[in-house]
């Protein structure tokens, strides 16, 4: 019982120390193509009853104030901010960015499961499909025929080029985007990805600009959500509660030294 | 000599414990909305006609102090901030009841349900938890109403499906239960009050002061070394006049 004072403030330390490896992941992403920055959610312990209040301290009255002490902080999880980042011309035609809610679905690992991103960067393979920068196909796929000129792609997703032998545009595809009720619940596997869990809910897809997606901006590339100055106030914050924390450590331990020497 | 030594433990007692609720109050103080404890020591004496010189040091949790803590915008449409002393209603965990919070980091469990940060359900006028309907995206305005707009429509106006049951604390007993929420002892809920106003896009911090807190706990670190010092000089009295009877 006496070095609980030195675990209640060592939760405090774990719970600053966690908070400023989320605050660093941020930073760290700061030029991350469609990144958004993680909040930690703070929870406080159970408390301890020592005495509850009403239990009686004499045969006729009672405590009117109880003693609960409490055991600490705990880091409950981490929240996804998901506002909107900057959007930057690029000038690259298949630079896309989501202006608003919704995710674009890539194939990982081909055959494998579908991650969900923001990160607009697609390039084309070899045999014209539209990839992500580690390879794996955009979903549904889109197949770019060789010697396509002006890839158009329209504000609600619609693909279309110029082919040899054609005057007029030729309509490759429409691409879709996925939206979930509670995107916060998707779980970050890096590389840019997101996987549908239990809390996000399936994935509904649908055209972009329809029920509340955002649209495709072609030719544009949305920058993380991190703000620079917002993360540096709250590193200090975190270091600093690091700092009392510690120094609650250390008050304790003089106690327990002091006794162990006076008594 | 016992009898000091004993009255000196019950203080040193008192003095960790002191430094319990100080540390707790340190280690909260980045939660949301989290309402510091203030302790306080009552000496407890025994009436027994001689000398009143035995107050045992009885201490207690006073509860929480309800100052009002800093607001910082977030930026997050569905974090409130609330004004002035009013308390969001939230269902208690265990669905006995409701919990009064400050702590207004809000979002929408899978399941519908308007939840907080530390995953209680919000509770409505009606007393019962706001369900968004599913698919629609949310908005909350000044008076704790929820507007709820169906993306497939987006020109028809967001439509109010409740409004957050927010409660005025004054004039009632308010006290921090043993898991750490605000209650009205012994039952009852808080009278709603319609004129409360919170602000959105922002969150209400911890309001426990960093200086003064660490004011207290060295004042606790103190007090603990003056009982320590107490007890060694109790026992340097004993001996002293154990050595002064004996015979040489």
């Amino acid at each position: 019982m006496p070095t609980s004072a030195l675990h209640v403030a060592r939760t405090g330390l774990e719970a600053q120390d966690a908070r400023m490896r989320v605050i660093a992941n941020n930073l760290a992403n700061i030029g991350t193509t469609g990144f958004k920055r993680d909040r930690v959610d703070f929870a406080t312990l159970a408390y301890q009853e020592q005495r509850v209040a009403g239990q009686n301290s004499t045969g006729q009255t009672a405590f009117a104030v109880g003693l609960n002490l409490g055991t600490g902080v705990q880091v409950q999880g981490t929240t996804r901010i998901a506002t909107q980042g900057t959007l930057n011309a690029t000038g690259d035609v298949l630079d896309l960015a989501l202006d608003g809610d919704g995710f674009f679905q890539v194939e990982l690992p081909p055959g494998g499961q579908i991650g969900f991103t923001r990160a607009g960067n697609f390039t084309l393979s070899n045999d014209g499909t539209l990839i992500t920068s580690q390879g794996f196909a955009l979903q549904p796929p889109l197949q770019v025929p060789q010697g396509a000129q002006s890839i158009t792609i329209a504000p609600d997703g619609t693909v279309s080029a110029l082919t040899p032998g054609n005057a007029e545009p030729t309509l490759l595809g429409q691409l879709t985007v996925a939206s979930f009720v509670n995107p916060a619940g998707l779980r970050a596997i890096g590389d840019n990805f997101l996987v549908e869990t239990a809390a996000s809910g399936p994935a509904e897809l649908g055209f972009a600009g329809e029920n509340g997606r955002g649209q495709i901006r072609q030719g544009m590339l949305e920058q993380s959500n991190v703000n620079v100055v917002e993360e540096l106030v709250e590193m200090i914050e975190a270091q600093r509660a690091y700092e009392i924390n510690s120094k609650m450590v250390s008050a304790v331990d003089e106690m327990l030294r002091n006794a162990n020497q006076t008594l | 000599m016992d009898r000091l030594i004993y009255t000196a433990m019950t203080a040193m007692n008192a003095a960790m414990d002191r430094q319990r609720v100080v540390a707790n109050n340190l280690a909260n103080a980045s939660t949301p909305g989290f309402r510091q404890e203030i302790f306080a020591v009552t000496p407890a004496t025994l009436q027994d006609g001689s000398l009143e010189a035995r107050a045992m040091a009885r201490g207690n949790v006073r509860g929480a102090d309800m100052k009002a803590a800093r607001v910082v915008p977030t930026g997050n449409p569905l974090d409130v901030a609330l004004e002035g002393k009013a308390l969001i209603a939230y269902q208690s965990p265990d669905r006995q009841g409701e919990i009064y919070s400050r702590r207004g980091d809000l979002r929408v469990a899978t399941s519908g349900v308007l939840e907080n940060g530390e995953g209680l359900a919000v509770l409505g006028e009606g007393g019962t938890p706001i369900t968004v309907p599913p698919g629609f995206s949310i908005s909350l305005a000044a008076d704790g109403t929820v507007l709820a707009s169906d993306p497939a429509t987006p020109t028809a106006p967001a439509e109010a499906i409740d409004r957050i049951r927010l409660v005025n604390p004054e004039g009632s007993p308010l006290a921090k239960g043993i898991d750490s929420f605000l209650k009205v002892p012994g039952g009852g809920v808080l009278p709603p009050d319609p004129t409360a106003r919170l602000t959105p896009g922002a969150l209400e911090m911890s309001n426990v002061e960093t200086a003064d807190t660490l004011v207290q706990m060295i004042e606790a670190q103190r007090a603990f070394e003056q009982r320590a010092k107490i007890i060694a000089t109790a026992g340097d009295l004993d001996e002293a006049s154990s050595s002064l009877m004996t015979l040489r």
